[in-house]
């Protein structure tokens, strides 16, 4: 018998039995989770503990061995891989522990490519991309590459590429985990604010305390099971 | 596409010049060598048409003698009797030019009235300055070819000696002419008026040929009842065997060619597919953030679009450069094997460029799908896992060892049921490279496992880890040593197959030269027989052993117009080289009546079998004579049959001969014999005067010019592989940086460092030669038995030396270790902070 974790508002996304191994290893373990609308999402647990892997499968990355990931009633199974690309594209926004900018593309054009791919038009591109470059404080370095800038300003550009196209959605894979401390308070709080500000559901995977401190509910997983974490 | 996916694809090729710069070589390479040749092809066969339209004008057909001269009485007769309507006598001979040692042209003797009436001069116009008046009204007058008039200086009124059979003629410069296609720079001949040209090859009254201009049915009257002594031949059937020798000459070039395009499009892959390799990171964010397949498609696919047109021009600019180089090749070949003198180039056709472009364009992109498919089919999670890639490749080349098997299958039923086909021949010789190719990345895994334990003993764990560096980094060597592999394959195949040829044509000449001394006419059909007292008068030489005449003929067969020779069998024997077949049986029955030994290309082209009969126009009508025996006939000029001289004295009603082989009594050497033969003869022929040695000579120097333009193409070839090891070994060091850092870290000093490099791509080098190597002797047997057999209709023996083989691992493995240089210089350097700072 599953239980299903609910959030406080309207369901999002739901997983319902939701198993994934590796070879041998089951990571996860016949999950059931329901991530509601606007909320902040931590999930916590040790190296290898499956974290990555459930952020993958609710971002459409991967499939499950069983069990269904289910957005707003539609199982991301059930979609074919032109689908799943079409859900990550308008509804997905990711951030990554290495920033996986674009190393050829400024940190404008790295911007702009959500845009871009969803066929939006250059002018409005163009509006949207210089506000999220101002909102986020890194308009100063939009015309230079990724390598060069800091760290803490190459994943502000990465949150700025997953929030530019203001989807539903925001995937956060250890977003801090190559910052310091300092410039990682400031980058969480900058991605959590964005996202309350425009009702994004943000999921993290993260080690960090701090960082589950600021959520709305954290989860831990342990023996390929998600328990509720003390807040 | 995305504009920006165009911009980042673009910029990375940008930040990676090396890279850039080696899938554009590669591309312009190959492009550039399949230009080169098929320019010089083009020349060539240009060349060659526009020389013989030169010589034939709008003759249909030729009325030539069989034996002797032919009687200037026919003309006449053929015009009297109304069996033809245009007609033009001519008398052909060749001249050379400011001394006996002069250039060498055609003197030809024409009635510029009757010329005038149906050949318009087609094969060449009036230059500066002529006059066909003074041509016809003055005696020893003649019109030069543009360029020899410039050569020597020669002007209207200008008096110059030409030779003929030895012996100075003064004549007088009465104009120049020139040829008529303007674009070409054939030689036009040397023009008199024909009683001129009677005078001075002291021919009153014969004429070497009448060309005509015959409707079909006034063809086919005169070739069923030729004036006696004569036959009718088609003046453009004389060209068809020397065109499909040609052709079939200029198909292996551009075998070859096409070859050199195909070890670039391993290069081409090879760089396209590290480029997504080294992208996989950047293919794994584009896939998540909602990039679809297609998109990622189309991107690597325009990558190759621009890469192609790139090395396409390039390649195009190249091979302009090189057709320089190699249409000279290819003309000294064709004149050497089958004209006998110079052709000159003339201008390409436009088309062949166009044609570099499309193949170029069309080699990138099929080189470029797999990778391009690659990248669109990669989840978006496996392509952010270095290991995945690894994974799948190794799982990949062990498939493609399984495929190599139906691929090899392919190869075996495209050359058995194409029996005949050349261009099956070479698709089944591509497959057969391609299962070589599919073969080597496996094979090279195979290979690493007896090396492990041989590399820890002597170098430790840097040696270990030199060979596991090769299998764990098979996605980027796996395809450059396939190329590696091909290439050296090429070398060594193209290699025993010439040594095979070489061994083969100094068997044969061995077997063919039983003679000491050879006297033969210059040129046969143009020059006067000798007569039986010259054999009676060199006989009696005390210097000459005995003498051992042939006649040469040609005659028109249902097989087109071929030789003949027809001989006496000498001290050794016949002289010829019997193959399929018992020889003492197939020359014994030579003595029976009506019989004839059959070349084998002929054979070949024709199905001749032994016991089949052929039917030849003799003087006393057509007669069928039995095929004896099939020998070896590596001479050109579509030369058919051997049969006994007193069979032609008795058919032909000729007792001349066209060529003497002189064997030396005892005692005596070439060169006593030499000058004695020489004193006898006197300077009143046209005769060519040969020892066995320099025969065997000039014909091996011939052989080796004519590959020489092979073994150049084969080089670019291994040039070109090399480039594909140079750009793998370059990008997987270029990758492994952070590694070579961490190596540093941990207290390899750079020189273990770089010496870990050079082992690792020397063992690439070694693996590609042991995989070259039966593949390298598999190719060259489908040459040897297949390529030339259907070429030329030749066999030869398959000689196997360990030579071509030691050189072509050698070359893979001094290839593949001078690709290492650079990145072990480089690795070597590698600072330490940067390359662990850097994700």
């Amino acid at each position: 018998m599953h239980r299903t974790m609910r959030g406080p508002n309207g369901i999002q996304i739901e997983l319902a039995g939701v198993t994934k191994a590796y070879g041998e290893q089951v990571v996860l373990d016949g999950i059931d989770l329901a991530i509601a609308d606007a909320e902040f999402l931590a999930v916590m647990g040790r190296s290898g503990s499956g974290k990555s892997t459930l952020l993958k499968l609710v971002g459409g990355l991967d499939t499950p061995d069983a069990g269904a990931v289910i957005h707003r009633g539609r199982s991301l199974n059930g979609m074919s891989e032109h689908e799943r690309t079409r859900f990550r594209r308008s509804s997905l926004g990711f951030v990554f522990q290495f920033f996986n900018l674009i190393p050829t593309l400024t940190v404008r054009e790295n911007v702009c490519l959500p845009l871009d791919l969803n066929g939006t038009r250059a002018e409005e591109t163009a509006r949207r991309c210089s506000e999220i470059l101002a909102e986020l404080e890194i308009d100063g370095c939009a015309h230079r590459f990724p390598e060069e800038l800091s760290g803490g300003e190459q994943q502000r550009a990465a949150i700025a590429r997953a929030l530019v196209h203001e989807p539903e959605l925001i995937i956060a894979d250890e977003p801090t985990g190559n910052l310091d401390l300092e410039t990682a308070e400031r980058v969480l709080e900058t991605l959590s604010l964005s996202c309350r500000q425009r009702s994004t559901t943000l999921i993290v995977a993260t080690h960090s305390r701090e960082v589950a401190a600021l959520a709305d509910r954290t989860l831990r997983i342990r023996g390929g099971r998600l328990e509720e974490a003390a807040q | 596409m995305s504009r920006l996916l165009a911009l980042a694809a673009g910029r990375f090729y940008l930040r990676h010049p090396w890279q850039l710069a080696l899938a554009v070589a590669g591309i312009s390479l190959g492009v550039a060598v399949y230009v080169g040749v098929d320019l010089a092809n083009d020349s060539a066969r240009r060349a060659f048409e526009l020389s013989t339209e030169v010589i034939r004008g709008q003759t249909t057909h030729r009325l030539l003698p069989v034996g002797g001269a032919l009687p200037e009485r026919h003309f006449s007769e053929l015009l009297l009797d109304g069996r033809v309507t245009r007609a033009a006598p001519i008398v052909e001979t060749p001249v050379r030019i400011g001394g006996n040692g002069g250039p060498r042209r055609t003197l030809l003797g024409v009635d510029p009235v009757k010329e005038a009436g149906f050949r318009d001069y087609s094969g060449f116009v009036p230059g500066r300055g002529a006059d066909f008046t003074r041509l016809i009204t003055e005696p020893g007058t003649v019109m030069v070819p543009e360029s020899l008039a410039a050569e020597f200086s020669l002007e209207t009124g200008s008096s110059i000696d030409i030779w003929i059979d030895g012996r100075p003629e003064p004549v007088v410069v009465v104009g120049t002419v020139r040829s008529i296609a303007a674009s070409a720079e054939t030689e036009p001949p040397l023009v008199t008026d024909i009683s001129t040209a009677q005078q001075l090859v002291g021919g009153a009254g014969s004429l070497s040929r009448i060309d005509l201009a015959l409707s079909p049915e006034q063809a086919r009257s005169l070739g069923d009842d030729p004036p006696s002594g004569t036959i009718l031949v088609a003046a453009a059937g004389q060209a068809d065997a020397l065109t499909e020798m040609t052709r079939a000459f200029r198909t292996n070039l551009t075998a070859l060619g096409l070859l050199a395009l195909v070890v670039g499009m391993f290069l081409i892959y090879s760089t396209m597919a590290f480029s997504i390799v080294q992208r996989r990171r950047v293919i794994g964010v584009l896939r998540a953030i909602g990039v679809d397949r297609r998109q990622l498609l189309g991107s690597v696919l325009s990558e190759a679009i621009a890469l192609g047109a790139a090395g396409s021009a390039i390649g195009l600019v190249l091979g302009d450069v090189l057709a320089r180089g190699l249409v000279d090749m290819v003309l000294r070949t064709i004149g050497d094997l089958y004209f006998g003198n110079a052709v000159s180039a003339a201008d390409p056709s436009n088309w062949i460029y166009a044609r570099g472009v499309l193949l170029g364009l069309g080699a990138t992109l099929v080189a470029a799908l797999g990778p391009a498919l690659d990248a669109s089919r990669a989840a978006p999670d496996s392509a952010l896992r270095r290991a995945a890639l690894e994974r799948t490749t190794r799982s990949r080349a062990k498939f493609a060892a399984v495929l190599a098997g139906p691929v090899l299958v392919l190869a075996a039923v495209l050359l058995l049921v194409g029996s005949r086909s050349l261009v099956m021949a070479f698709a089944g010789l591509f497959f057969v490279l391609c299962a070589g190719a599919m073969l080597t990345p496996f094979a090279t895994l195979l290979l690493m496992k007896p090396a492990e334990p041989i590399a820890a003993r002597g170098f430790g764990l840097a040696g270990l880890m030199a060979v596991r560096g090769v299998g764990a980094s098979l996605s980027r060597t796996g395809v450059a040593t396939a190329a590696l592999a091909v290439a050296v394959a090429t070398v060594i195949g193209v290699g025993v197959m010439i040594g095979s040829f070489r061994t083969s044509l100094v068997s044969w000449l061995d077997t063919t030269l039983t003679a000491d001394i050879y006297l033969t006419l210059d040129q046969p059909r143009a020059g006067r027989p000798f007569g039986p007292e010259l054999l009676t008068a060199l006989g009696a030489l005390p210097e000459v052993g005995g003498v051992a005449p042939t006649r040469y003929f040609r005659v028109r067969t249902a097989f087109g117009e071929v030789g003949v020779r027809a001989a006496e069998a000498g001290p050794e024997g016949w002289g010829v080289d019997v193959v399929g077949a018992d020889a003492g049986a197939a020359t014994a029955a030579l003595d029976e009546a009506d019989t004839v030994l059959v070349t084998e290309p002929i054979s070949y082209r024709f199905g001749l079998a032994v016991g089949d009969a052929v039917s030849l126009p003799t003087a006393t009508g057509e007669r069928a004579f039995t095929i004896a025996g099939v020998f070896r006939d590596y001479s050109t000029g579509n030369n058919a049959f051997l049969l006994p001289l007193e069979s032609y004295r008795r058919y032909w009603r000729d007792d001349s001969v066209t060529g003497i082989g002189v064997h030396l009594a005892p005692g005596y050497d070439a060169a006593e014999a030499g000058q004695a033969i020489r004193a006898r003869l006197g300077d009143s022929t046209g005769v060519q005067f040969r020892t066995t040695e320099a025969i065997e000579e000039i014909t091996l120097a011939v052989f080796d010019r004519t590959f020489r333009i092979t073994e150049v193409l084969r080089w670019l070839a291994g040039s070109i592989a090399f480039l594909g090891i140079l750009s793998a070994v370059l990008a997987i060091e270029l990758e492994r940086a952070r590694e070579v850092a961490i190596l540093r870290a941990l207290g390899f000093s750079p020189r273990e460092l770089a010496t870990q490099i050079l082992t690792r791509t020397g063992l690439l080098g070694v693996a590609a030669g042991v995989c070259a190597i039966p593949l390298g002797i598999t190719l060259a047997g489908l040459l040897v038995h297949v390529i030339n057999r259907r070429s030329f209709g030749w066999t030869m023996d398959l000689v196997v030396t360990p030579q071509p083989a030691l050189l072509g691992v050698a070359l893979a493995l001094v290839a593949a270790f001078l690709a290492g240089i650079y990145p072990a210089l480089r690795g070597s350097r590698t600072g330490l902070d940067g390359a662990l700072r850097d994700e």
